[in-house]
C-alpha cells in the first residue's frame, strides 16, 4: 500500500479534488458540503505537503514520474512529473484551495454544492496542468480551468457578470486556440509526439521555432497576462466572486509564466532568445502601464487587479532575462504574488460581504470598526508593494538582479513600477482604512475567527517568502540550472559576472 | 562575540512579542519593550568597550539567499563607526519607549505603538551593523514603513493619514535610486557584502556604464545612488518634505525620528561606503552641493516658522544637511561627531517639547503661555540646541577640509555656508526659546535689559576658550578612534587650524545670538525688515519656497492625470474597443453568412439532399411491397433503406430503426431530464458538459485505439 501510495504520489494528489467532487454529489445539506469541500481541499493540501517533503532538491530532472498509455495511436501519455517550478506552483494552488473553500463558507448561500464543486475542479485541472509532462494533457486541462472560472462568474459574480464572464470565456478561448497551433506545430516538429521531455531534445529548425513560439507565446501572454493582452483581467476579476478572483489571480494567471518555462524556454530556445528583447521591454511596459491604471481606480477590487498586471510584468522580466536570478525569481514572485494578491482578494472580499461595496469611495477609517481587517489588509498591501522581509520583494529583488545584467535602463524603469505600486497601495489604505469614520461605517463587525484563519497562513507564507526565500530556492536550484544549461542559446545572449 | 547579535534581536523579539502576544499584553506593552531596549543598550555599550579593546567584529547569522552565483549571508559587522552609533540609537530609543509608557498611556493602541517603534530600533540597530548591502537596504525600507505605521498612528486624523502617505512615497521614489544602486552594486562587484565591495573599489575605477551615448563611471553612480536614498531617509533638498508632515506623529516618534533613526540613516550610509565615495568626486561635488543648499534652506525656513514642532523639524534638515555637507567635503569623521551631538540633543529637545505640548494640548505656536515648571526643560533644550550644534559643528569639517579637498573654491563656499549656518542656527534657537516663552522668560528679559552687559563679556569668553580647548580634546580622541572604519583620506588630522576656527564659530554663534536678541527687544527695528526684498523672502520662506506645491504640480499631478488618461483612453478606449470592435465583426460576419451561405446554399442543398433520400426510401420501399422477388435488387433496397434510416428517422421498420428508437429513449430521457433541471440553472450547464466531454473522451478513446 505504501509503496502504491509512494509510486502514484501525484495521481493521487490530483485524484483528490475529482474523488472529492463526486462525494459532493451524494452530500446533503449545505453545511456537510462545505465541511467536506474543507476537507478534500485539505487532503490535498496535505498530499502536496508531502510532495514537497519528498521532493529531492538536488535531482535535476522531473521526479515522481508517471506514465502509461492512453491514446498510443496519436502517442498521447497520460504522464506527470514534478521539478521544482511545479512543485512551487502545485503548492501555491493546493494552499489556495482551502482558503477558497473558507472564503466561501457564510457568502455563497445559493447553490453551495455546485459551486464547490467548481472550486475543486478547477483546483484539480490546475494541478494537472501544474504537473503534467504530456502537452495534450496540459492542453486539455488548461481548457478544462476554464470551465469551472466561467460558470463561477456568471452565476455567482457581480452586477456586471455576464459581459464579464463572456470575455474572460473569448479571450481564454482565442489563447487556447493559438496555443493549440502552437502545440500542433511542435508536436508535427518532434516527431508526432507530445512528450515535453523528449521534445526539449530535439533540434528544431530556426524559422519554424520562430513562428511557433509566436503562437505559444500569444496564447500564454494571454493567459498571464501581458499589457496589451490584458483587457479580459480586469473585469474578470472584479465581477468573479472571492474565491473565484483568488483562484484567478492567485493560480491561473501563473499558468501563463508556467507555460513560458515549461515549454517555450527548454524546446525554442533560439526563438526565446530572439524575441527575448522584445519581451523585456513588453513586460516594463507592462510594470508600469498596470501600475499607472492602478492609480487611476476607484474600485478596490479592479485595483487590485490592475496590480497584478504589474507584477506579472516580473515574471516575464525574470523569466527572459535567462539566467538563475531571474528565473528563481520568476517563480518565487509567481508564489509571493499567489499569497499576497489571493489574500489581498480575499481581505476585499470579506469587506464585500459586509457592506456590499467594492468602491474605494464608500469606505474610510475603517481603522476604528475594523483594526484586525485593516491590520490584515495593510500587510498583503505592503507585501504586494514589496516591502523588504516580505515575499514580493525577495521575487521583484531576484528578477532585477536577473535583469541587471542585460541593461541597468530596465532596471531603473521596472523599480519606477514597484513606486508606483507604493503609491497607489498607500493611497488605497490612507481612503479606505485611516482618516475619520463614516457614520454608516461605525458598526461594521470586525473579522471573525474564520476569517482570521483564513489570512493567517497567508501571513505567515508572506513572510516566509520573505525572510527564509532559501525554503523555495533550495527546490528550485537544481532544476533552473538544468533548464539554463539545456539551452545554450538563451546563455549567450545574458551574460552574469563571473559565470 | 555572538551575544551581540541580541543588540538588534531584542528589539526584533519585542515587535515579535507584542506583534503576536495578543491583548494580553494591552496595557503593560511598555513592559516588553523598555526591558528589551535597555538590555540592548547595555549591550551596545558593551559593543563599544569590546571594537575599542579589540577591533571590529563580524558575526555571521544566517544565508538568507542562494541563487546561481549569488549568495547572500546575513551577518552582523560591527566596526567603530557601528559601535559609535548603537548607544546614541538603542540609548535614544530607551528613554522614548522610557517615556512614552507614560506619554501615550490610555491610547487606544497602545500595544501596536510599543511593537512598532520596537521594530523601527531594531530596523536601525541592523541597518547600522548589517555587513551587507542587500540587508542595508531592507532595514532602510523597513524603517520607511515603520516611519509610516507610527505616523499614521493617530489615524482618525486626515492629515496624519496624509502625512503618512506621503513620508513613505517621498521616500519610495528616493530609494528608486537607492535599489538601483544596489542592484549596480551586484552587477559591478558580483558581491553584496560591503567589505568585499570596498576592498574591490579602486580596482573597479574607471569601469564606466554606458547609457544613451552617456558613459559615467559606475563607482560614481554608485555614490550618486547611495546620495539618492540619503536625500529621502535624511530629509535633503528636495525631498525633505516629508519631515515637517512627520510630525503628525506622537512626539516621542519625533524624537525618534530625528534623533535615533531615519534621518541618520543618510550619513551614515554615506560614511560607511566612505572609501567608495571618496573614489568618485563629483558624485562628492554633488553630495557637497546638496547637503549645503539644504543646510542654509533648512536654516531660513526655520527661522520663519511659528510651530515649534515645525521650527524643530526644519532646524533637524539643516543639521542634517550640514552634516551631508560634510561627507560631501570627505569629512566623514565630522559629519559622525555631529551626527552623534546632534542626535542627544534632538532627543532631549523633543521630548521636553513634548512635555511642553501634554500641557498646552495640542501644537505650540507663540504666544503659548507654558506653565513655568514644564518650560524650564524646554527653555534648557533651546538654549543647548542655539549654543552647542555650531560647536561641535566646527570641531571637524575645518580640520577635515583642509586635507580632503584642495579647491580653493570649495573651502571658499565651506567657510561661507558653514559660518551662515551656525549663524542662523544661532538665531532660529534663540528665537524659538523666546517665542515660546515670551511671556514667561521674555519677561524677565526685559525686566533685566543688561542681560548682556559687558560685565558678562568676560564670563563668556572663558566660556568659550574652556568649550573650545574640551571641544578640540574630544574630537582628537573621537577621530583617532573612527579612522579604521573610513576611507584613509578622510582621517589625515592636523589640528593646527582648529582652535581658531572654533573660536571664530563660537563668535559667529554668539553674534547669532545677540541678533535674534535685538530683534525680538524691538521687533519693530529689525536690520532690513522693512525693506520689499526682505519681506518677499520671507514670504517665500515662509511657505517653504513652495515645495510641496511644486512637487504636487511636477510629480503627484502628472502622474494621477496620465494614469487616468491611460484608463480612460488607452486602456477603455483603445483595447478594450478593439476587442469589443472584433466581437462585432465577429458577429456581423456571423450573420452575413447566416443570410448568404447559410440560407441559401447550404439549408436548401441539405433539404435537397434529404427530401431526395426520403424520396427514394419512399420509392424503394413501394418498390419491394409490390413483390419483387429478385435477391440482388433486394438486397440493394435494403442496404439503401439502412443507410436512409441513419438519415431519416421514418423508416423504423428494419433493424436499424430499433437502434435509432433505443438511441432516440435515451435522448429523450436526457432531455426530459434536463428539462426536469430546467434551464439555466448550474446543474443544467453541469449536466450537458458531463454529457459532451464523455462522448468526446469516448469518441477520441474509440478513434484512438
Amino acid at each position: 500500500m505504501t509503496s502504491l501510495f509512494t509510486e502514484h504520489l501525484i495521481t493521487s494528489l490530483i485524484a483528490v479534488p475529482f474523488v472529492g467532487i463526486a462525494v459532493l454529489f451524494f452530500v446533503r445539506g449545505d453545511v456537510w458540503v462545505r465541511r467536506v469541500a474543507l476537507a478534500v481541499s485539505m487532503v490535498a493540501l496535505g498530499l502536496s505537503g508531502v510532495l514537497w517533503w519528498r521532493f529531492d532538491p538536488s535531482i535535476e530532472g522531473m521526479q515522481f514520474v508517471e506514465r502509461t498509455g492512453w491514446m498510443e495511436n496519436f502517442n498521447i501519455q497520460y504522464a506527470v512529473g514534478v521539478d521544482g517550478i511545479s512543485l512551487i506552483l502545485v503548492l501555491l494552488t493546493t494552499l489556495l484551495g482551502p482558503l477558497c473553500v473558507l472564503a466561501s463558507w457564510t457568502s455563497i448561500e445559493s447553490k453551495v454544492r455546485a459551486y464547490m464543486i467548481l472550486i475543486l475542479l478547477v483546483e484539480g485541472a490546475m494541478i494537472v496542468v501544474f504537473t503534467a509532462l504530456d502537452l495534450f494533457l496540459f492542453f486539455m486541462l488548461w481548457e478544462v480551468t476554464m470551465v469551472p472560472m466561467y460558470f463561477m462568474i456568471i452565476l455567482w459574480g457581480g452586477p456586471g457578470r455576464i459581459q464579464a464572464g463572456l470575455k474572460f470565456v473569448l479571450y481564454s478561448l482565442t489563447g487556447s486556440l493559438l496555443l493549440l497551433v502552437g502545440i500542433l506545430g511542435l508536436y508535427l516538429q518532434t516527431g508526432r509526439s507530445f512528450d515535453m521531455q523528449a521534445m526539449a531534445g530535439h533540434v528544431i529548425p530556426e524559422d519554424v521555432q520562430i513562428w511557433i513560439f509566436a503562437f505559444l507565446f500569444l496564447g500564454f501572454a494571454i493567459k498571464l497576462p501581458m499589457v496589451p493582452f490584458h483587457s479580459w483581467l480586469p473585469d474578470a476579476h472584479s465581477e468573479a466572486p472571492t474565491a473565484g478572483s483568488v483562484i484567478l489571480a492567485g493560480v491561473l494567471l501563473k499558468m501563463g509564466g508556467y507555460g513560458f518555462l515549461r515549454i517555450c524556454l527548454p524546446v525554442l530556445p533560439e526563438a526565446a532568445a530572439e524575441f527575448a528583447p522584445y519581451i523585456l521591454w513588453l513586460s516594463i511596459v507592462g510594470i508600469i502601464y498596470g501600475g499607472c491604471l492602478a492609480l487611476a481606480q476607484s474600485d478596490l477590487k479592479k485595483l487590485v487587479a490592475y496590480s497584478s498586471i504589474s507584477h506579472m510584468g516580473f515574471v516575464t522580466l525574470g523569466i527572459f532575462a535567462f539566467n538563475e536570478q531571474g528565473i528563481e525569481g520568476a517563480v518565487i514572485q509567481m508564489f509571493a504574488h499567489g499569497i499576497s494578491t489571493g489574500a489581498l482578494f480575499l481581505a476585499i472580499g470579506f469587506l464585500y460581504d459586509r457592506t456590499h461595496s467594492r468602491m474605494i469611495g464608500d469606505y474610510s477609517g475603517l481603522q476604528k470598526p475594523m483594526p484586525r481587517f485593516v491590520i490584515l489588509l495593510s500587510i498583503f498591501a505592503m507585501a504586494s508593494f514589496g516591502l523588504p522581509g516580505m515575499g514580493n520583494f525577495t521575487g521583484e529583488f531576484l528578477v532585477l538582479l536577473g535583469t541587471s545584467f542585460g541593461g541597468m535602463l530596465k532596471v531603473l524603469l521596472a523599480m519606477s513600477g514597484i513606486v508606483l505600486a507604493a503609491a497607489y497601495m498607500l493611497w488605497m489604505l490612507q481612503r479606505v482604512a485611516l482618516g475619520k469614520t463614516r457614520a454608516s461605517l461605525e458598526s461594521l463587525p470586525d473579522l471573525n475567527t474564520r476569517e482570521v484563519f483564513t489570512l493567517a497562513p497567508l501571513v505567515v507564507g508572506v513572510f516566509v517568502v520573505g525572510l527564509i526565500p532559501g525554503t523555495l530556492t533550495k527546490k528550485l536550484d537544481s532544476t533552473v540550472k538544468g533548464l539554463l544549461e539545456r539551452s545554450p542559446a538563451m546563455i549567450e545572449s545574458s551574460s552574469p559576472p563571473g559565470g | 562575540m555572538p551575544l551581540f547579535a541580541l543588540i538588534p534581536g531584542l528589539p526584533l523579539a519585542a515587535f515579535v512579542i507584542l506583534a503576536v502576544g495578543g491583548r494580553r499584553f494591552a496595557d503593560a506593552s511598555h513592559r516588553v519593550g523598555i526591558p528589551a531596549v535597555g538590555l540592548s543598550f547595555a549591550l551596545s555599550i558593551a559593543a563599544l568597550a569590546e571594537v575599542a579593546r579589540n577591533g571590529a567584529l563580524s558575526i555571521p547569522l544566517y544565508r538568507f539567499l542562494d541563487v546561481g552565483g549569488l549568495v547572500v549571508t546575513v551577518g552582523l559587522y560591527a566596526d567603530q563607526l557601528t559601535v559609535l552609533l548603537l548607544p546614541l540609537i538603542t540609548g535614544v530609543s530607551f528613554v522614548v519607549h522610557v517615556y512614552s509608557a507614560r506619554y501615550m498611556t490610555g491610547d487606544p493602541r497602545y500595544r501596536k505603538f510599543f511593537a512598532v517603534i520596537g521594530l523601527f530600533t531594531f530596523a536601525m540597530t541592523m541597518l547600522v551593523m548589517s555587513d551587507n548591502l542587500l540587508v542595508t537596504y531592507m532595514c532602510w525600507e523597513v524603517m520607511g514603513i515603520c516611519s509610516y505605521l507610527l505616523i499614521s498612528h493617530w489615524a482618525h486624523r486626515r492629515e496624519a493619514a496624509q502625512a503618512a502617505t506621503k513620508a513613505f512615497l517621498v521616500n519610495a521614489v528616493a530609494d528608486v535610486g537607492l535599489g538601483f544602486g544596489v542592484v549596480l552594486t551586484f552587477a559591478t562587484y558580483g558581491t553584496f557584502n560591503i567589505q568585499e565591495i570596498l576592498a574591490q573599489a579602486p580596482a573597479m575605477q574607471g569601469q564606466t556604464l554606458g547609457a544613451f551615448g552617456f558613459e559615467i563611471e559606475r563607482n560614481t553612480l554608485i555614490a550618486l545612488c547611495l546620495l539618492s536614498g540619503a536625500i529621502g531617509k535624511s530629509a535633503q533638498v528636495p525631498m525633505h518634505v516629508w519631515l515637517p508632515y512627520a510630525m503628525e506623529a506622537p512626539t516621542p516618534v519625533s524624537a525618534l525620528i530625528h534623533a535615533a533613526t531615519m534621518v541618520n540613516a543618510g550619513p551614515f550610509l554615506l560614511a560607511r561606503l566612505s572609501p567608495l565615495v571618496l573614489l568618485a568626486p563629483s558624485a562628492m561635488a554633488a553630495i557637497a552641493v546638496v547637503g549645503a543648499i539644504t543646510a542654509l534652506y533648512g536654516a531660513l525656513v526655520s527661522l520663519t516658522q511659528s510651530d515649534i514642532k515645525r521650527l524643530l523639524a526644519y532646524s533637524t534638515i539643516s543639521q542634517i544637511g550640514f552634516m551631508i555637507f560634510a561627507c560631501g567635503v570627505g569629512a566623514f569623521g565630522a559629519a559622525i561627531f555631529h551626527l552623534l551631538a546632534h542626535g542627544f540633543l534632538k532627543a532631549y529637545l523633543f521630548l521636553s517639547t513634548g512635555e511642553s505640548l501634554r500641557a498646552t494640548g495640542g501644537h505650540a505656536h507663540e504666544g503659548h503661555s507654558v506653565p513655568a515648571g514644564r518650560a524650564r526643560s524646554l527653555a534648557a533644550g533651546a538654549l543647548l540646541l542655539a549654543c552647542v550644534p555650531p560647536l561641535v559643528l566646527f570641531s571637524g569639517p575645518y580640520e577635515q577640509l583642509w586635507n580632503a579637498q584642495n579647491a580653493p573654491a570649495a573651502q571658499a563656499a565651506f567657510w561661507a555656508v558653514g559660518l551662515a549656518a551656525v549663524f542662523l542656527t544661532a538665531v532660529y534657537a534663540f528665537r524659538g526659546v523666546f517665542a515660546l516663552f515670551g511671556e514667561t522668560v521674555g519677561k524677565s528679559v526685559q525686566a533685566r535689559p543688561s542681560l548682556f552687559s559687558a560685565a558678562h563679556l568676560p564670563v563668556v569668553a572663558i566660556c568659550g576658550v574652556a568649550v573650545t580647548a574640551l571641544l578640540s580634546g574630544v574630537w582628537a580622541e573621537f577621530s583617532e578612534f573612527l579612522r579604521p572604519a573610513l576611507g584613509a583620506r578622510s582621517v589625515e588630522t592636523e589640528a593646527v587650524n582648529l582652535t581658531l576656527a572654533l573660536s571664530i564659530s563660537l563668535v559667529v554663534a554668539f553674534l547669532g545670538w545677540c541678533f535674534a536678541y535685538y530683534c525680538h527687544l524691538r521687533p519693530a527695528a529689525v536690520p532690513f525688515g522693512q525693506r520689499e526684498w526682505v519681506k518677499t523672502a520671507y514670504v517665500l520662506f515662509l511657505n517653504k519656497l513652495y515645495f510641496d506645491e511644486i512637487h504636487q504640480a511636477i510629480a503627484v499631478n502628472p502622474t494621477l492625470r496620465v494614469s487616468r488618461w491611460l484608463l480612460r483612453q488607452l486602456d477603455d478606449r483603445i483595447i478594450n474597443r478593439t476587442v469589443h470592435e472584433v466581437g462585432t465583426v465577429v458577429r456581423g460576419g456571423a450573420r452575413v453568412l447566416e443570410g448568404s451561405a447559410e440560407s441559401r446554399v447550404i439549408d436548401p442543398a441539405v433539404t435537397g439532399v434529404a427530401s431526395l433520400v426520403t424520396g427514394t426510401a419512399r420509392w424503394l420501399e413501394r418498390l419491394t411491397e409490390t413483390g419483387l422477388t429478385d435477391r440482388g435488387p433486394r438486397a440493394a433496397a435494403t442496404l439503401l433503406i439502412r443507410i436512409s434510416g441513419w438519415l431519416w428517422q421514418a423508416v423504423d421498420r428494419q433493424g436499424t430503426g430499433a437502434t435509432l428508437r433505443r438511441a432516440g429513449r435515451v435522448e429523450d430521457e436526457t432531455g426530459e431530464a434536463l428539462q426536469r433541471v430546467g434551464p439555466r440553472t448550474l446543474r443544467h450547464h453541469l449536466v450537458i458538459i458531463v454529457c459532451w466531454l464523455s462522448l468526446a473522451i469516448g469518441l477520441t478513446y474509440l478513434l484512438a485505439n
